[in-house]
């Protein structure tokens, strides 16, 4: 086995960023096998950190920057995996469109559901804060995504989460997605009232929920 | 006479954190997405690029210092006006819960009934000086609205202070014209500020369109506001103590700043709710040392300013009235009232890091607000009587003090009587058994049972009525 595969799986586990990035690169400039460098690097480092964390032994920022450093890597790797290169080919466990809802700019939620659902194997499209519902569908369609994910902080900002889903009934695409919900004053309630196909109160529970959705 | 507030910051630190959120300022910048403030402090010659601001530190002091030392709130009943600032504690229930939890568990949505009752609880309390303001979500009055019924829920409930609507210039002028209403006109309250409302910053370093909007709407007719950030420590902020604190002070000089741009003297309070992330969930965690020093902090800091500070609570992130949510909030309500907080958001009433507002938790703060009140008025030495030699001398030695009126005037005077702990005998109490959650519950509703709002004039009741009912038919047309 090649030695930079080792490297890359701890610099995921390391969190390191720019080194992920570097070591993504020497994989494409030395023409690696990038599906390899991908299960055997960046997929055996996530698993690993997210293995501390379901133990207690990781804590948000080793998740969170071992998520960054994964999707800066695969970035890299996008262009030569798309080309089809290497040895068989790989599969993420699915896609998720994540973003803040329209009205609201808070961010950080959502930055650790991304990063939760990027260790636990997920493909995470995170389009950001104060999104239209318009936009999370752009994005899904773009990539494929099935999943919708959307996070609301405010009371006053929940009602977006609302607008989404009537948006998909009214476009007539509503079975083509499954929306989940979350955030501080979302609840249980709330999402059965207005037809979201999920709501977790907690990051740990989005991935459960996005794993029994994509099963 | 009160007790002595304590610092817990060296001269030394205190300059090194002040110069250090200067240089944030400075060299960093804040964002401010309204438009109308960019003009402002261009207007006042500071550097604007795009929605950025660099601030000059001498215009910051300089600004800072229009800001008054304290500052009368009035109330509907003169005998409830407030002085904010000081050596004056001022506690009031729970701010913005979407949430109430039950005594036996149960998780629901707030409601407009539960508006109502946590009003008339602050009203019916002793240890309450105001009623406050968004006291929990009611979730079932449309979003347009609830500004007008929840001011009306604090107009027609009581007679105390309570805090206005700041969500957005809007709804923050409607909050206004009510209590214009109240006090018989709005030069009535620009002359004597009737009205309070929360600012907050959105951590790190930004304001949104929404409490911009009202900030200017609070400051152009003088009424009082608390600018306040929220520095969660490690995600929205530097996980050093000193690094965040350096960060919230950034922010609310920043906003003081803008608000004495618009209206210099205006009356604001510096503001704190910053505490710590919990790195396992991310989320925001208030019962803690590290809130009660962040508080703590922040009312040197006030006072260093020389403004009134708002910051503590009753705060607790356990999520039932348990030991927990009794031990955290005794610490960071104790801390802030001992270090010279004037103005306590969240003194009653708030589980789990301010998600939730609880009518069991209320009475168990209520009780604890009523200890740390007591404990801050210290002893008193200023007689002869209150030095007791003579009874001391009459009883002599071996005696008992029991069946002196001397022992009979004074103990009401000088001793804290509970109205929720139970001091009985082991006997006593296993008649009933009952833990301090239970007996919260049948106190509350005993208190909201015997409780009577104090009138209105029927006149004045009529033309808020009115302007209610008009605002709601424009509002719900958009």
């Amino acid at each position: 086995m090649n030695a930079i595969f080792e490297e890359i799986k701890e610099a995921i586990i390391d969190g390191d960023e720019e080194l992920a990035v570097e070591l993504a690169e020497k994989v494409v400039a030395e023409k690696i096998d990038p599906v390899q460098a991908v299960q055997l690097g960046f997929i055996k480092g996530i698993e690993e950190v997210g293995k501390s964390w379901t133990n207690g032994e990781a804590f948000l920022p080793d998740v969170m920057m071992a998520a960054d450093a994964m999707k800066a890597g695969m970035d890299v790797l996008e262009g030569v995996l798309a080309a089809g290169e290497g040895e068989g080919s790989y599969e993420d466990k699915g896609k998720i469109v994540l973003g803040t809802v329209e009205g609201d700019i808070h961010d950080i939620g959502k930055n650790i559901v991304g990063a939760l659902l990027t260790a636990a194997g997920f493909k995470v499209y995170d389009i950001g804060i104060d999104q239209k519902a318009e936009d999370f569908v752009a994005k899904a369609d773009e990539v494929g995504a099935k999943i919708l994910a959307a996070s609301s902080l405010l009371t006053t900002t929940m009602k977006s989460q609302k607008v989404l889903v009537e948006y998909l009934s009214d476009q007539n695409i509503r079975d083509n997605y499954k929306v989940i919900i979350g955030g501080g004053p979302t609840s249980k309630k709330w999402g059965d009232e207005i037809g979201a196909d999920g709501w977790a109160e907690t990051a740990d529970e989005a991935v459960e929920l996005c794993k029994q959705l994509l099963n | 006479m009160m007790l002595p507030k304590f610092d817990i910051l060296t001269i030394e630190q205190v300059d090194k954190i002040h110069k250090n959120s200067m240089k944030i300022l400075n060299e960093i910048g804040v964002e401010f997405s309204y438009d109308p403030v960019i003009e402002i402090f261009k207007k006042h010659g500071q550097r604007v690029e795009g929605h950025r601001v660099y601030f000059d530190p001498e215009f910051v002091e300089n600004m800072v210092e229009k800001a008054p030392s304290q500052f009368t709130l009035h109330a509907r009943n003169p005998e409830h006006n407030l002085v904010c600032g000081g050596e004056n504690i001022i506690y009031m229930p729970g701010y913005g819960a979407p949430f109430v939890y039950e005594a036996d568990g149960l998780k629901r949505d707030a409601t407009m009934d539960d508006y109502n009752n946590f009003v008339k609880l602050a009203g019916a309390s002793k240890n309450m000086h105001m009623t406050g303001g968004t006291v929990v979500e009611p979730t079932d009055v449309e979003d347009e609205i609830r500004h007008l019924e929840m001011a009306y829920s604090h107009i027609i409930n009581s007679d105390k202070c309570f805090m206005g609507s700041s969500s957005g210039y809007e709804h923050a002028k409607d909050s206004i014209e009510m209590t214009a209403l109240l006090h018989g006109g709005m030069d009535v309250i620009k002359e004597k500020p009737a009205l309070i409302c929360l600012i907050n910053s959105v951590t790190p370093l930004k304001y949104d369109d929404r409490m911009l909007g009202g900030l200017m709407a609070y400051a152009e007719t003088g009424q009082a506001m608390v600018i306040a950030s929220l520095v969660m420590s490690g995600s929205t902020g530097p996980a050093t103590m000193a690094g965040a604190l350096s960060l919230q002070n950034a922010e609310v000089l920043a906003g003081i700043t803008l608000a004495q741009c618009i209206n210099p003297g205006t009356p604001v309070v510096y503001g704190s709710t910053s505490a710590v992330t919990d790195m396992s969930t991310g989320s925001l965690s208030i019962g803690n040392p590290e809130n009660a020093l962040f508080t703590s902090a922040s009312a040197q800091f006030a006072r260093f300013y020389g403004v009134p500070c708002r910051g503590g609570g009753g705060l607790t992130d356990s999520k039932t009235v348990d030991a927990q949510a009794g031990y955290e909030s005794m610490m960071v309500l104790f801390a802030a009232s001992t270090t010279g907080v004037n103005f306590v958001m969240h003194t009653a009433g708030i589980l789990q890091y301010y998600m939730a507002m609880s009518y069991e938790k209320f009475m168990v703060d209520d009780e604890i607000a009523g200890m740390i009140l007591r404990y801050l008025k210290g002893f008193d030495c200023d007689s002869d009587e209150k030095m007791a030699f003579d009874v001391i001398e009459k009883v002599g030695p071996g005696g008992h003090f029991l069946t002196q009126k001397h022992t009979r005037k004074n103990f009401k005077l000088e001793f804290f009587r509970p109205a929720l702990s139970d001091r009985q005998s082991f006997d006593g109490w296993s008649k009933d058994s009952l833990d301090t959650n239970q007996r919260a519950k049948l106190k509350w509703q005993e208190v909201l049972a015997s409780y009577v709002p104090p009138a209105l004039d029927p006149e004045v009741n009529e033309k808020i009525l009115t302007y209610i009912e008009e605002r709601s038919k424009e509002l719900l047309k958009k």
